[in-house]
């Protein structure tokens, strides 16, 4: 139990559970139907792929506020480039243009010394704006032909009415989770943010891990914007706008502590859940749409002082 | 040599760090006119003792007395309202302003133009310049340089120099002569005489016992939160001392009573 | 030597850099605009943009000195145009404006209290009140914008509060100038100013010294969130008119403002003058990419590329001028 308790997941866990005993109770037969259930499913299992990616950077106590665009750019990629170079041509390229912007991201933050912060706000707008200036603003649709490629099939289709993210999200997450707990990679990358000065000093290279970290954050919501658009092929400038604030809010309900060397994959998975329940919730209460910002704001902050006073109670040093 | 009413005086004092017992039970007076060393190794808890009597850790639990009154609230401007001045190894200056500014930071003084307090930054230069100067600040520094330029010794100074200028009724020094040169050494140690010499209470914090020996009148030992020694100066030699620390968790109280 | 003769002078002065670079990118924008750029007309937009963002960008610099960060102020903005144009329509508009900073300081009330009695980070607080306000504006306008009949856009206390130009300038302008003052007064010859700035050099140091680093910080929270309403309220004032989407990304070109201008992240360090340059030189190459007909996407490209680069050539210079 003690164990439990102290992994991270823990107020996520209760969170899922007060959430949807509310939910059931506020307005049952509007929750639980096939379509919000589905709904959620594939939009929780997308910004999970985010949140993940933006868990395992908090852990190494740096932010990436980079991954709204970086989702956004991967996924315009995807289907700008599918005409020239076909599905899994445009695929690689996408998670390739993903991973360098992780990786040039990584490097400034590092090599130049600079808060991530002002590096990935910086990598924010500039990913956005080339995928203003890219687009000019028009609407990029897959040809038919594209739609039915096996590739796309295989990402944006669905198994027994469950859409393919999931599955890929069960996947990848069991990877990560292996990669975080069960490697000395993970174990690495938990010290860095935990003490980093103690994990140089055992011969870390921090820096390296960092450069890693930031290059899988991204490539993970580069993945996550080829899923949308697996399954809904058409983009606009705004694919991803706000997903930043989306990712960093659930990982922190996920029990990510933004000092560093805390939190987990599960927690994230769960964190992503409950914001996407949320804005199913307040659609289905008919609140207006724009209530849901607010809700993730106050989400957002409650989260943060009760994981805090959680990690205190716990003696951990915040 | 001292009076029967202690200055400060400490009962059954402990404090939590979360899980972390950082001072068991520690009781202990200290008078008006007395210089005292307290000594013990890194982690003993000098430095979180001293911590409370300068208000930036309340305790968790025990009582504080100054001049016979209860401190009800832990706070640094209440400690120093009360004239009690700290320096400190680590804290205390802000790399980021210059050495006039921090000399009066929290007490800054103020010429009011149409009732606004605007620093008076004349006094603030020429005053701590006169002070620190004292100190070993080396002639090409301006107080209105920021203290990051300045090297520890220097930095020493300043607080050092703080201290005296605002004349209090307790100065406590942590470790005041770590990153000096032996000249400075000297040259702070006969300073913490001389403060107790006017009357203060100068609580003198050092692993080395050998050198507070030489200045104080009583030595106070901590070994692992607690208080494990009380000795008059008088009463046990340095030798002697440095064999409580080596044994560890043996109390000893030793006082001439003169 | 001429270089290193330099260095005290870029050591006490960090925001020498950005007015080198807001010197030399006038002279390249005059130079090649063809007069597109350097009319008074044109300048006049730079400075009204200058002077709202510019007020944004002192509050967050104030924030941004004492070691903590403010990125709601977009939506603070928002809120207080929201509110000025609101009441504007029914009491005096000085009155309207009252109302709006107050709202603002209640926004930044809000952001102080949580960050120093939870001890939350405030990038993350923040974060949340800038979708909190964000929801709340976009909801108050659902489907309309508050705007101000033409009719009632008179009075000299409605031009005074950016409706009209003033010796060819928004009294935007003459607002900024005055703030700008006051704070600068304020920051470099007060007890508040001293201790401002040392909470965010050493907060464990300031406290030491018996500074209430909590009640520093909440002034600073409260001072940007006014900051932030009156800018908006200038805003409104000039426009006539704001939706829920006011002042978005604002809060981003406000810290590039600061971190152009010299303000170091950390704390401790941040230069008023310089975050106005900030503001200038970000309005300035708006308004260059505007008028040479370029896509005014490619302004978020570049603000995105400039914030990091500013944010290296200013570490770069700095530790180049502490090396003795």
């Amino acid at each position: 139990m003690k164990h439990l308790v102290r992994s991270q997941g823990i107020g996520a866990v209760i969170g899922v559970a007060v959430m949807l005993a509310v939910f059931t109770l506020l307005d049952f037969s509007g929750w639980w139907t096939v379509q919000t259930v589905s709904n959620v499913t594939q939009f929780a299992s997308i910004l999970a792929f985010v949140t993940m990616g933006e868990a395992l950077v908090i852990m190494t106590k740096e932010i990436d506020l980079s991954v709204g665009s970086v989702y956004g750019l991967a996924g315009v990629s995807f289907i700008t480039l599918e005409p020239p170079l076909g599905v899994s041509g445009s695929l690689l390229v996408a998670l390739l243009i993903a991973a360098l912007a992780g990786l040039v991201q990584g490097v400034a933050v590092v090599k130049g010394q600079l808060p991530s912060m002002i590096v990935t706000l910086g990598g924010l707008f500039t990913a956005r704006g080339i995928i203003y200036v890219w687009t000019g603003g028009s609407v990029h649709n897959f040809s038919p032909d594209a739609r039915a490629h096996p590739l796309t099939r295989l990402l944006g289709g669905e198994l027994f009415g469950i859409e393919a993210a999931t599955f890929w999200l069960i996947a990848i997450a069991a990877l990560l989770g292996l990669l975080l707990w069960a490697t000395p990679f993970g174990n690495r990358l938990l010290a860095t943010g935990g003490g980093r000065e103690s994990a140089e000093s055992r011969g870390v290279r921090t820096e390296r891990v960092k450069i890693v970290t930031f290059v899988l954050c991204s490539l993970l919501a580069g993945f996550a914007g080829i899923l949308t658009l697996c399954n809904q092929p058409q983009t606009h400038v705004t694919l991803g706008e706000n997903m930043e604030l989306e990712a960093i809010s659930a990982a922190v309900i996920g029990g990510c502590l933004l000092t560093g060397g805390r939190g987990s994959i599960l927690g994230a998975i769960l964190g992503a859940l409950i914001v996407v329940s949320f804005r199913y919730e307040l659609i289905a209460l008919g609140a207006p749409s724009s209530w849901y910002i607010t809700f993730v704001g106050v989400v957002l902050v409650a989260a943060v002082i009760f994981n805090q006073s959680l990690a205190r109670r716990l003696g951990h040093s915040v | 040599m001292t009076n029967d009413h202690p200055l400060i005086q400490v009962k059954n004092l402990d404090l939590y760090f979360g899980a972390f017992h950082a001072l068991r039970n520690v009781s202990v007076d200290f008078h008006a006119g007395e210089l005292v060393g307290l000594v013990g190794d890194n982690g003993a808890g000098k430095t979180t003792l001293i911590r409370v009597l300068c208000g930036i850790h309340a305790p968790t639990s025990g009582e504080v007395f100054f001049d016979g009154r209860k401190v009800e609230k832990f706070h640094p401007k209440l400690a120093i309202d009360q004239g009690i001045e700290t320096i400190q190894q680590s804290v205390g200056l802000c790399d980021n302003l210059s050495i006039a500014r921090n000399f009066y930071l929290g007490r800054e003084p103020v010429k009011r133009i149409l009732g606004i307090p605007f620093l008076d930054f004349a006094l603030m230069r020429e005053k701590s310049a006169r002070v620190i100067r004292q100190f070993g600040l080396r002639d090409n520094v301006s107080t209105d340089d920021e203290v990051e330029r300045l090297s520890g010794g220097e930095r020493q100074s300043v607080k050092i120099g703080r201290a005296v200028e605002f004349k209090n009724r307790v100065v406590i020094m942590d470790e005041p002569t770590n990153h000096l040169s032996v000249r400075e050494r000297e040259h702070v140690n006969e300073l913490a005489v001389q403060l107790k010499e006017q009357g203060l209470l100068v609580i003198y914090i050092t692993h080395d016992i050998f050198q507070v020996h030489k200045l104080a009148d009583r030595i106070v030992i901590m070994e692992n939160g607690a208080k494990v020694a009380d000795a008059s100066t008088d009463a046990m030699t340095a030798e002697e001392l440095e064999e409580v620390i080596r044994q560890g968790g043996r109390v000893v109280e030793k006082r001439e009573t003169a | 030597m001429a270089m290193s003769a330099a260095k005290p002078l870029i050591r006490r002065n960090a925001e020498i850099g950005i007015f080198l670079i807001g010197a030399l990118l006038v002279i390249l924008f005059a130079s090649t605009s063809d007069g597109r750029w350097a009319n008074l007309y044109n300048v006049g937009t730079i400075v009204q943009v200058t002077a709202t963002l510019g007020l944004m960008s002192l509050g967050v610099a104030l924030v941004i000195g004492t070691g903590e960060i403010d990125i709601s102020v977009g939506s603070t903005f928002g809120m207080g145009a929201l509110a000025y144009l609101w009441l504007a329509a029914h009491v005096d508009p000085l009155a309207a404006a009252a109302a709006a900073i107050i709202v603002g300081a209640a926004i930044g009330l809000l952001n102080g209290l949580l960050v120093t009695r939870t001890g939350t980070p405030s990038l993350i607080v923040t974060l949340g009140t800038l979708m909190i306000f964000r929801g709340i504006a976009i909801a108050l306008t659902e489907g309309f914008s508050f705007s101000i009949p033409y009719a009632a856009r008179k009075g000299w206390s409605y031009f005074l509060l950016g409706g009209d130009d003033f010796l060819d300038f928004n009294t935007a302008l003459y607002w900024l100038i005055a703030v700008v003052a006051v704070l600068l007064a304020m920051l470099k010859a007060t007890p508040f100013g001293n201790r401002l700035l040392a909470v965010g050099g050493s907060a464990e140091s300031a406290h030491s010294r018996g500074v209430r680093v909590g009640r520093i910080k909440l002034s600073a929270f409260v001072l940007c969130g006014m900051l932030a309403a009156f800018a908006g309220t200038l805003e409104a004032g000039k426009l006539g008119f704001a939706d829920g989407s006011m002042g978005r990304l604002m809060e981003l070109q406000a810290i590039a403002s600061c971190v152009l201008g010299g303000c170091v992240l950390a704390g401790g360090r941040i230069s008023l003058l310089g975050a106005l340059m900030g503001a200038f030189v970000l309005s300035s190459i708006q308004s260059y990419l505007v008028v040479m007909g370029v896509q005014p996407q490619w302004f978020v490209l570049i603000l995105g590329v400039i914030v990091v680069l500013a944010a290296y050539g200013d570490k770069s210079l700095r530790q180049w001028a502490l090396k003795r």
